[in-house]
C-alpha cells in the first residue's frame, strides 16, 4: 500500500536525533581535493577555513539517521528512486578545520503534487542548523543553516 | 584588493575539463554513500544507465561554490547558495560554471554580491550544452 497523502502532514515537524560533526583535517583535505579546490595544509598551524561544502557534509552527516531511515519515514526506499530536488546553504560564519558542530533539525514541509508527465510525487523539505559546540572557539555560535528537498515518486498514488 | 562588481558583471569562467570517476570514489567513501551508480560500472549497466559513473550532486554544487568564492576572494566568502538539480553529470563530462552579478548591496556592514549561477555540460558525449545545476549565490566582497 502506498504512502497516503494524509500521512505527509504527520511527518512535518518531526525532529532528527541530531549529533555532532567534526571537520577533521584529513577529511577537510580529501573533500577539498575531491571537489577540485585547494586543500588546507596539514602542516600549517592556526585557523584554516574549511570548504563551504562542509555545511552540507556536516548537516547530513550528523542528522542522526541514515538515508534509508529518512526514506522510511515517508514509506519509501532507495529503490523507489528518491532524488535531490533543491538545496540551500546559508553560512553565518565559515566552518573551520578541526572544529566541531552540533547539528539539529527535522522535517519542515511535505506536499503531494501531480505532474502531467511525472505523475504523483511528494516534495519533502528538511532543514538542519549547525552550531559551534560549547567548548569551541565561539561557543554556541550559529554557523549555518542547510535546507534541502527530496522528491519521492509516487507511482502507485 | 577590492573586488570589482556591478549588476551585469560576469564572473571569470570556471571549468572542470573532465569529471573524474576516481574523485567520485573518494567522495562516496567520504559520504559513506553506498549508492553504486557513482562508482560501479556493472551496476550502471544492469540499470541501463550506460557505463559512465554519475557524479554526486554535492560535487556539482561544490564546483559552483569554487567558482563564486574564487572570484570573491576565498572559501570564507560564501554567504548563501541555493541550487536546483536539473540533470546528471557523468564521468568525462566537461563542465563550465557561469555566474552573473544581479545585485550589489550592503548588509550589516558587509558588501555583498548576489549572483545567478549555472553549471552546464560543455561537451563530453551526451547532454552537451545542458544546464545541470542552476540557482543563486551570495558572496561577501572584499
Amino acid at each position: 500500500m502506498g504512502f497516503a497523502e494524509a500521512d505527509l502532514d504527520g511527518q512535518v515537524g518531526r525532529a532528527f536525533p541530531g549529533g555532532t560533526y567534526t571537520v577533521s583535517p584529513w577529511r577537510a583535505w580529501l573533500l577539498a581535493d575531491t571537489v577540485l579546490a585547494e586543500p588546507p595544509s596539514l602542516r600549517a598551524g592556526g585557523d584554516q577555513v574549511a570548504h563551504p561544502l562542509f555545511a552540507w557534509m556536516a548537516a547530513t552527516g550528523a542528522m542522526g539517521i541514515t538515508w534509508d531511515e529518512l526514506f522510511a519515514w515517508f514509506g519509501a526506499t532507495a529503490a523507489d528512486g528518491p532524488v535531490f530536488g533543491e538545496h540551500e546553504t546559508t553560512l553565518h560564519r565559515p566552518l573551520r578545520v578541526g572544529a566541531s558542530y552540533r547539528v539539529s533539525g527535522g522535517i519542515v514541509s511535505a506536499q503531494r503534487k501531480v505532474g502531467r508527465r511525472t505523475g504523483a510525487f511528494d516534495i519533502v523539505g528538511y532543514s538542519m542548523d549547525l552550531h559551534e559546540i560549547a567548548s569551541g572557539a565561539a561557543p554556541g555560535a550559529h554557523v549555518a543553516t542547510c535546507w534541502n528537498s527530496i522528491v519521492f515518486p509516487r507511482r502507485d498514488a | 584588493m577590492t573586488t570589482a562588481a556591478e549588476v551585469g558583471t560576469e564572473l571569470p569562467g570556471y571549468e572542470v575539463p573532465s569529471v573524474s570517476a576516481e574523485k567520485m570514489k573518494t567522495m562516496a567513501a567520504l559520504l559513506s554513500d553506498p549508492t553504486a551508480i557513482h562508482w560501479d560500472v556493472e551496476t550502471l549497466q544492469a540499470l541501463g544507465m550506460g557505463d559512465r559513473p554519475v557524479n554526486q550532486g554535492p560535487l556539482n554544487m561544490g564546483y559552483v561554490m569554487n567558482a563564486v568564492t574564487a572570484w570573491a576572494g576565498g572559501p570564507d566568502r560564501l554567504r548563501r547558495l541555493r541550487v536546483r538539480f536539473l540533470g546528471n553529470v557523468l564521468a568525462g563530462h566537461h563542465l563550465r560554471v557561469r555566474a552573473t552579478v544581479t545585485a550589489v548591496r550592503e548588509e550589516d556592514g558587509a558588501r555583498l554580491a548576489d549572483c545567478d549561477v549555472v553549471l552546464e555540460v560543455v561537451d563530453g558525449g551526451g547532454g552537451d550544452g545542458a544546464a545541470v545545476v542552476s540557482g543563486t549565490a551570495t558572496v561577501v566582497l572584499s
